[in-house]
């Protein structure tokens, strides 16, 4: 059976109970009530605090750390420094790096340093300013080209690459050759802060002799008890990892989530106290990991009938202080280079460099936001210099069943980018909106953007995921993911799963919190992978399940399985459904015939190849695909952009809640919208000047645009859950371009930066003369 | 010595001038609703209402509140109009992380208190000042429209 | 951000107490809303001051009108002057600036003396009242007296008051056939700090400008006048050309500076932007037609 099929081949039904409903989420109620709790919550008045004490220098030596003066400031308990680290000092995501606490040298302006333990926040705040850090300054790079340059200051290896990428497809040269237009350009994405509204906060308790507890926000608990056994020197089983509901994350707190957590749980293993270590605003937007800067250069080629004959692209990626994710990071942009259209000819480079500032993390659309800037203008200016119609062109090219992707990887299923092309096309009467309307001051444009994004792992690397499941004698169940709910909802979609398989009532499942002491490892909430992942292991689990469940039923209804209907909680056989048998009795039942009442779902992705030297083979398992069209104003006299409309649409596989996937992509317009207009992070001499909501724009209430309905484009995954795609991250990454091409087409003006902040368009305008 | 009604009971504390409403509430008097955002009054996650009017605690000293009213979402759990827009959240499929919520909330309930039939512009003004990262404020928008369409049906 | 330490909080019942402790306490401040002050503290750390807490004043808050002359209390919160009939007919500019001062939570706590005492260059209540020729009370123990609201502002954060002096009071005249327009950009729809804000003042005589006020934000280390400007266009025939010649004499007034929320030339184009708009609109507002 494959896993889209299983309503008709396992279910027997023709109709869903649940799923592609809409439904009330579980946690609503409690998150309306305030009666949610988020790690601060938790954390007891008198906990001691937990404070760190950060590099002042963007580039330098440590010559001397001195806590003396620091340790006699009355109410403070300790202050460790890298010498207290009983494990590996070292924290890194990917390449081994970054200190946990930094003794030799720093690489940026808030590198940790030493912990400040005390009793309170203005004790810690006291003895921290008492820290005496001496440093010997190294000259620092706060750009890509002055990192690249001869003889640059080396960060932490030579030539300051971190990691590089490459793909070869097809014949470049021939590619130019066959191509009657050519456009290219250089973009640059900036920074971007996920401003989550909840700060990052950890809390941890010493428990007993060997063990700590810790309550955390975050998006992967597993990896946090990987990393933080890491740094104790302990055993996996040693450290108890919870995962407090979260508020908002985004990608940030699947990199805070570790460092935070480590600094409050050595905090509590060294002074035998429970330990809080809560983040300021200023603090979270100045060191903490932000949306990778990236510089491409584009080359792009189509023949004169408007088919794309090449694409080579030069990435430049600017790390930061820490690789961090920049090895996957640039791998998705490498692999999404041509956006979702076939080109036959693709020569793609990157290279990931570092220099002296906050160092680059995951954010929502992980690298292909950045990526489909530059690459949807680039489609976009094409259609222009061939004298086309901007979607019929990229109809022309897009991907289909069939299709070869940058990575020649063959589609062969679930590929819907035609549909939401066609679909918000038509919504938004595209045809006749191919002339920019003049109204006073300002100017109306419209804009095209689409978009695709691999689920899961890249370059077929294993990916799998885990679940469990227990049903109890009152017929209730228990669920565990270590899924983490941070806002978007997928564990209650893995909920949802369970019903439509177990028919069982919705709210008869509680979710757990996910807890590494029970929790099955369900790898992290990145990747798209949260219910495309973790939902095929909840229906793994609920499978398992089912079929116990079917087989006592059958025998306390005395027919066959395949008679057997459960719903309502409840089974009864659908010959003769007027005798239904409740939950509660079957597992009794079961209980009495030995039929194991708990299961444990597990789900890998199937494997394919990859070859890393060409960058060509099977990617990813499968792709979202988006497109939107974009209705802004340009105030020609103020340089003021505002976002009118937005048309969204998405292949999304499948629907598991449409309440949900409607919230994913409201969300993701706002945030996309304020990453092209308004937000603005700023750094002066590698220190980041925009620290607050005040300074650091992002959009409110009254800068939401109208939202159309949402197209939704239903091409089953075959290897999933009901076929169910990733919907958060891919939401975001149309809107860019969307809004941007709606901008030139409103005002004729290209930007190859974000954001279009009123005083960089009122310059481009006066430098057009279109003032 | 700060005396004050909270959600409808008599508190005294003994606040020091240096401590906001936001810590006494959430630290010293367990009111964890109220939530801490931005501590510049900028987010509005720390949204309560002072004698009816919405306001941000993070930025107001605790004995301010000296004679006050202080009130959380906790304080109207039962009320008829706060029901309505729980209801009208949970079906439009409005929340989503939840750490806006009660702020956002209050800051609803002040508008429809005082305005049966706001306009859109007037419920997006009302939350201009409940930054959600989440949601993109659209089926928040609509909830507290719908929630005013049941309150008030013509 | 820094924990709030090392301050006390005062709350004077009367005027005569808050004045008693200005002047015998050394490092004494006044604060109502603290909109202000707190997050300043927290973003530089606290200052080791007597904050006096003016809230509980009755004296100090609310707005009247008597005399031919609009009066405002210090302490009169935002959200009262935006909902007050008197201020919206009187002085709009002044009613349009309390709706972009914040958010509806800022505006519920912040008054209009803190807006100003505040001296930041971009404060929107400012322009408004320089326009209507606002005059100051400045109160201390022993005197008080008026000066002209533009001699309030000494600088960036500064003003002249001595540390044993409060702000009383505010008064601008009402003018029959009067009106204003107050006019800002921000960086979003939603509330923001201004970018550059603008008020313009008009008294109408048939078609000719009777008198004309123009006060400009955010373009100089204070909020200020452009007499030079007012000068060149008070009694002349209001006309398109009229206004674009004083928007672009604006410019050459405007001195503004670099910073994280505009550039400074960005600034000087958008003085003459919302000047023109602001002459417009109080035109209108008069009855003036274009």
């Amino acid at each position: 059976m494959e896993y889209d099929r299983i309503l008709s081949d396992l279910l027997n039904r023709d109709e869903y109970l649940v799923v592609g409903k809409k439904t009330v989420r579980l946690d609503a109620l409690d998150k309306l009530l305030g009666k949610a709790r988020f790690t601060s919550d938790y954390i007891p008045k008198n906990t001691m605090t937990v404070k760190v004490v950060r590099s002042t220098m963007p580039h330098a030596l440590i010559k001397r750390v001195d806590t003396s003066t620091a340790l006699m400031v009355p109410g403070v308990v300790t202050i460790l420094t890298a010498k207290d680290v009983p494990g590996e000092n070292e924290i890194g995501y990917a390449l081994p790096e970054q200190p946990f606490l930094n003794d030799k040298k720093v690489h940026y302006v808030g590198d940790p340093i030493a912990l400040v333990c005390a009793i309170d926040e203005t004790t810690a705040q006291e003895a921290m300013e008492a820290v005496v850090v001496e440093y010997e300054p190294l000259p620092a790079v706060f750009d890509i080209d002055a990192a690249l340059a001869e003889g640059a200051p080396i960060i932490h290896k030579e030539n300051n690459v971190a990691v590089k990428t490459k793909i070869r497809k097809g014949d470049i040269a021939k590619g130019w050759k066959d191509s009657d237009v050519v456009v290219e350009d250089t973009y640059w994405s900036p920074y971007q802060e996920h401003m989550c509204l909840e700060p990052e906060a950890a809390y941890a308790v010493p428990d007993g002799v060997g063990k700590v507890t810790i309550i955390a926000c975050m998006q992967s608990p597993h990896l946090v008890r990987e990393k933080v056994a890491r740094v104790l020197g302990w055993k996996l089983n040693q450290v108890r990892v919870i995962q407090a509901l979260t508020g908002g994350a985004f990608g940030k707190k699947d990199d805070t989530g570790p460092l935070i957590s480590g600094y409050a749980a050595l905090a509590a293993i060294k002074t035998g106290k429970p330990a809080a270590y809560i983040m300021d605003r200023s603090e979270v937007l100045s060191v903490t990991p932000k949306r990778f800067p990236v510089r491409f250069k584009y080359r792009s080629g189509a023949d004169g009938k408007g088919k794309l004959t090449a694409v080579e692209v030069e990435i430049t990626l600017e790390v930061g202080a820490y690789a961090n994710r920049a090895p996957f990071w640039l791998w998705r942009q490498t692999a999404h280079a041509c956006g979702p259209y076939e080109v036959p000819n693709v020569a793609v480079d990157g290279r990931a460099v570092y220099t002296n500032k906050v160092y680059g993390g995951s954010y929502r659309g992980f690298g292909n936001l950045a990526l489909h800037f530059a690459a949807e203008q680039q489609v976009d200016k094409l259609a222009y210099e061939l004298d086309m119609d901007p979607v019929d062109f990229r109809m022309k090219n897009i991907l289909r069943i069939g299709s070869r992707t940058t990575c020649d990887q063959l589609l062969d299923n679930s590929v819907g980018i035609d549909k939401c092309l066609a679909g918000v096309a038509a919504a938004s009467d595209w045809a006749k909106h191919r002339e920019p309307v003049r109204i006073g001051t300002k100017i109306r444009g419209w804009g095209v953007g689409c978009a695709y994004h691999g689920n899961s792992t890249s370059r077929s690397t294993p990916d799998w995921s885990a679940a469990s499941l227990m049903i109890h004698g009152d017929g209730s169940l228990t669920y565990r993911t270590a899924i983490c709910e941070i806002g978007q909802g997928s564990p209650f979609g893995h909920a949802k799963i369970v019903a439509e398989i177990i028919g069982c009532n919705l709210d008869s499942i509680k979710i757990e919190q996910p807890d590494t002491d029970s929790t099955p490892d369900s790898k992290p909430t990145h990747g798209s992978r949260g219910l495309m992942m973790g939902g095929t292991a909840a229906a793994d689990a609920a499978i398992k399940l089912r079929e116990r469940i079917i087989r006592v039923a059958s025998n306390m209804l005395d027919c066959p399985e395949a008679h057997v209907e459960l719903r309502d909680s409840q089974a009864y056989n659908r010959k003769k459904p007027s005798v239904k048998i409740p939950f509660a009795e079957i597992v009794e039942e079961m209980h009495i015939r030995g039929e194991n009442p708990a299961s444990y779902g597990f789900y890998t992705s199937p494997r394919r190849f990859f070859d890393v030297d060409t960058g060509l083979g099977y990617n990813y398992a499968v792709y979202t695909f988006a497109a939107s069209v974009a209705e802004v104003e340009v105030d020609t006299e103020t340089g003021q952009v505002e976002v009118t409309k937005i048309w969204p649409a998405m292949d999304v596989g499948k629907v598991i809640d449409p309440l949900m996937v409607d919230g994913q992509i409201h969300g993701a317009i706002s945030q996309g919208i304020g990453f092209a207009i308004m937000e603005n992070l700023q750094l002066k001499d590698g220190v980041v000047t925009t620290t607050g909501f005040k300074d650091y724009i992002i959009p409110s209430a009254l800068d939401t645009p109208e939202i159309d309905d949402t197209i939704v484009v239903e091409e089953p995954y075959k290897h999933a859950a009901f076929g169910a795609k990733g919907v958060g991250e891919p939401s975001i990454i149309s809107i860019v371009p969307a809004v941007v091409n709606a901008i030139h087409h409103a005002t004729g003006l290209r930007f190859s930066t974000i954001p279009i902040t009123p005083d960089r368009m009122h310059k481009a305008l006066k430098e057009a003369g279109k003032k | 010595m700060v005396n004050f009604e909270l959600n409808g009971a008599h508190v005294s504390f003994e606040a020091p001038a240096t401590m906001t409403l936001l810590d006494m509430l959430r630290v010293e008097l367990g009111v964890t609703s109220v939530k801490k955002g931005c501590e510049q009054g900028e987010c509005g996650a720390c949204t309560v209402l002072i004698d009816g009017y919405p306001m941000t605690s993070c930025i107001i000293l605790a004995p301010q509140v000296e004679g006050r009213h202080v009130c959380t979402i906790d304080g109207l759990a039962e009320n008829p109009l706060m029901k309505e827009l729980r209801e009208a959240f949970m079906e439009n499929g409005a929340v989503q992380c939840g750490f806006c919520t009660p702020g956002i909330l209050l800051s609803a309930y002040a508008l429809l208190r005082d305005n049966k039939r706001p306009s859109e512009e007037e419920v997006k003004t009302a939350i201009e000042g409940n930054i959600c990262r989440c949601t993109g404020y659209v089926a928040i928008i609509e909830s507290i429209l719908d929630a005013a369409e049941r309150i008030a049906p013509d | 951000m820094k924990p709030l330490t090392g301050f006390s909080l005062l709350r004077p019942p009367t005027l005569v107490g808050a004045l008693e402790m200005m002047s015998t306490l050394e490092h004494a401040q006044p604060i109502v809303g603290g909109t202000d002050i707190i997050p300043t503290f927290k973003d530089l750390g606290s200052k080791p001051v007597h904050l006096i807490d003016l809230g509980l004043i009755e004296e100090l808050n609310g707005i009247m009108e008597e005399d031919g002359k609009i009066l405002i209390g210090p302490t009169t919160t935002h959200t009262q002057i935006l909902t007050s009939k008197v201020i919206e007919k009187t002085a709009p500019a002044l009613h349009d600036a309390a709706r972009w001062i914040g958010s509806v939570q800022i505006r519920n706590r912040g008054t209009i003396g803190g807006n100003l005492c505040n001296a930041s260059p971009a404060a929107d209540s400012a322009p408004p009242l320089l326009v209507h020729g606002a005059e100051a009370h400045i109160c201390s123990l022993e005197e008080g007296h008026w000066i002209p609201l533009l001699e309030l502002f000494k600088g960036p954060k500064m003003t002249v008051l001595k540390p044993n002096e409060i702000l009383i009071g505010l008064r601008f005249p009402t003018i029959a056939g009067a009106s204003s327009s107050f006019q800002r950009i921000g960086r979003r729809k939603g509330f923001t700090l201004s970018v550059v804000n603008a008020a313009v003042y008009v008294e109408r005589k048939d078609d000719a400008l009777k008198e004309a006020r123009i006060a400009l934000g955010s373009v100089a280390p204070t909020p200020i006048r452009a007499p030079v400007v007012e000068d060149k266009i008070r009694g002349k025939k209001m006309s398109e050309e009229l206004i674009d010649e004083a928007a672009e004499a604006c410019v050459e007034v405007a001195k503004p500076i670099d910073d994280v929320r505009g550039t400074a030339e960005y600034r000087k184009d958008m003085t003459a932007v919302l000047v023109k708009r602001a002459l417009r609109e109080a035109w209108r507002r008069t009855g003036g037609e274009l």
